[in-house]
């Protein structure tokens, strides 16, 4: 692929501390931007494993079929590819195909450095050769152990490669929220606020009318007006806070 | 500025990115350069980091004066895709493989002497302290192998026996050929992941082949099996076992950047000796492979006498210490091609 020019590879980022229980993760980069991060946990990341797994095996059935035929000659390149397909596949994968092997393309997850680039070769073969570690004593348990003790869910080959495994769409948010007239709330929001009275509007449709008449009485200083007239002006300004005017 | 203003003002900025973010990345693989103007949405690749670096002062921008969700999710998702294709590593190239194979390699090697020595050490004293003593009391190789393995190696060097003597039609040259890439390379790569157990994995393994090579060596020996087997084992024996030594070496490195950490983190460590394992890793396989070659289509043949067999073995025994000692000699240090 034609590469532009290169910043400066990854000196500057650092990861910031989140301190939400969750495994997403903010990186600085050296524009100072965060990049989001959400890191994926063991589930899929073994789905992900199983999917290669059988697709892998379908290459040497294949092949065995393939060069049955050609007696020892035949023989011998099927212990290559098997070579090949146990141990190159997952590196070559990751390192020339986005970070991704088809089964973690399928369950949409990617390997990434922990600062949030591409990985490369090295990482790539670092934490693929790890496995040998990960999977002992039997079906990846160390490797599990660690995944679940890890804050950003890395198994001990991403520890030593420092890369991480993560979702490639973060969740899109295009909530869909009760019609409302679009408002203007009365004064500038912080986004932490913003974020409260959208999820507001997306959750509260499923709540008791008692219930949301309650949650909306709490921002009676925001919509002078408390009851089910106080939760339509809320939709209203959800609404007018996604951008829909 | 009110965020309507904001949008109209830099949309065409945004969707030109974006526009060339898709022929880029999504599109058809091609050349640098080789995108024309007009399907790049107007976008040069030189214009590109600038462009990168003003969309992330937009989107901070946008996120401090608080502009609604969609909106910045449209700028951090252009943002993060920016940055995928801007930081990403480097493409490997052959020159670039070759000249780490012939300088870097060995100078690699060398930096990390100490390790090498001790693996050397772990596997070198059993073997030969094994050879050796089975010499004087042959029969304790039976607390060593197993009967039917002992049966079997000493049928398969049974110099009395043309059938089983080393030549081998070519078919199974090719077979044997696959069986060492596959067994071989596979137990050099987990001699290195094996250092991550504290070094204890490679130390097994290594201890564990010195003791299961110089059994069987001095036994043949022993029993006057001698002269088969070394013509066999001559000719691929100077990269084989240098291969495992040099992996073993790897291994005991990553063991030690988690026990013995020095200045660094522990983590920044084990990563910075990972770095160090997986190049001389990409070395192993390369020796390995190379030896594996040897094996299956050199060591084999039968028609060539003994001493064409030790001297092609001293040559290549010349010819690896001979590489690891003075390859990239005097050359500036590479420090990892594509260390990130």
């Amino acid at each position: 692929m034609p590469a532009p020019p290169v910043a400066g590879h990854g000196g500057g980022a650092q990861v910031a501390a989140s301190p939400m229980l969750d495994t997403y993760r903010e990186v600085l980069t050296p524009e100072g931007v965060a990049l989001h991060l959400p890191a994926a946990g063991p589930v899929p990341r073994a789905l992900a494993w199983l999917i290669d797994l059988m697709l892998r095996v379908g290459v040497l059935m294949v092949m065995s079929m393939v060069l049955g035929v050609l007696g020892g000659f035949g023989q011998g390149l099927y212990l290559v590819g098997m070579f090949l397909v146990f141990w190159a596949y997952p590196i070559v994968l990751e390192a020339a195909w986005n970070g991704q092997t088809p089964g973690k393309r399928a369950l949409g997850l990617r390997v990434l450095a922990s600062d949030g680039a591409p990985v490369g070769w090295l990482p790539a073969v670092v934490r693929n050769l790890m496995r040998t570690v990960d999977m002992l004593p039997f079906g990846y348990a160390t490797g599990l152990v660690a995944c679940l003790c890890d804050r950003h869910s890395r198994r001990l080959g991403d520890l030593v490669a420092d890369t991480v495994v993560v979702h490639v769409a973060p969740r899109r948010i295009d909530p869909s929220l009760p019609p409302a007239t679009p408002q203007a709330p009365g004064q500038s929001l912080l986004p932490d606020e913003q974020a409260a009275i959208v999820a507001f509007g997306e959750r509260a449709p499923r709540l008791s009318a008692g219930r949301q008449a309650e949650l909306a009485a709490l921002l009676y200083p925001l919509t002078g007006t408390a009851g089910s007239e106080g939760v339509r002006r809320l939709y209203g300004m959800a609404n007018w806070l996604l951008g829909r005017r | 500025m009110k965020q309507e203003q904001f949008v109209l003002r830099h949309q065409a900025e945004w969707e030109a990115f974006e526009l060339w973010l898709h022929a880029h990345v999504d599109g058809p693989r091609r050349k640098p350069g080789a995108a024309s103007i007009g399907r790049n949405g107007g976008l040069d690749d030189g214009q590109v980091p600038a462009r990168y670096r003003r969309l992330c002062q937009q989107l901070a921008l946008a996120r401090r004066r608080g502009y609604s969700t969609p909106l910045l999710e449209r700028l951090q998702e252009l943002m993060q895709r920016g940055h995928a294709v801007l930081y990403r590593a480097p493409p490997p190239r052959w020159r670039r493989a070759a000249e780490f194979l012939v300088a870097g390699f060995p100078q690699l090697v060398r930096s990390q002497a100490g390790c090498m020595w001790a693996s050397l050490a772990l596997f070198a004293v059993p073997l030969v302290g094994l050879f050796v003593l089975l010499q004087f009391r042959p029969e304790l190789v039976h607390q060593l192998l197993d009967p039917q393995q002992i049966a079997q190696i000493e049928a398969m060097y049974d110099p009395s026996d043309a059938r089983h003597a080393l030549g081998r039609d070519s078919g199974t040259d090719w077979q044997m050929f696959g069986h060492y890439v596959m067994n071989n390379i596979s137990i050099g790569l987990r001699t290195f992941a094996g250092g991550l157990l504290a070094g204890v994995g490679t130390i097994l393994v290594l201890i564990a082949n010195g003791v299961n090579i110089g059994a069987v060596a001095g036994h043949l020996q022993a029993i006057g099996h001698g002269d088969p087997f070394w013509r066999f084992v001559a000719g691929h024996a100077p990269l084989e076992l240098t291969a495992i030594v040099i992996a073993g070496g790897a291994g005991l490195r990553l063991g030690l950047g988690l026990v013995a950490p020095g200045r660094r983190r522990r983590r920044d460590s084990l990563v910075h000796a990972g770095r160090i394992g997986a190049r001389l890793c990409m070395g192993v396989a390369v020796m390995l492979l190379l030896a594996a070659f040897v094996e299956a289509f050199w060591s084999s043949t039968q028609s060539i006498p003994a001493w064409g067999k030790y001297t092609v073995s001293a040559v290549m025994w010349l010819g690896v210490i001979g590489w690891l000692w003075r390859g990239g000699h005097g050359a500036a240090v590479d420090e990892g091609d594509d260390a990130s």
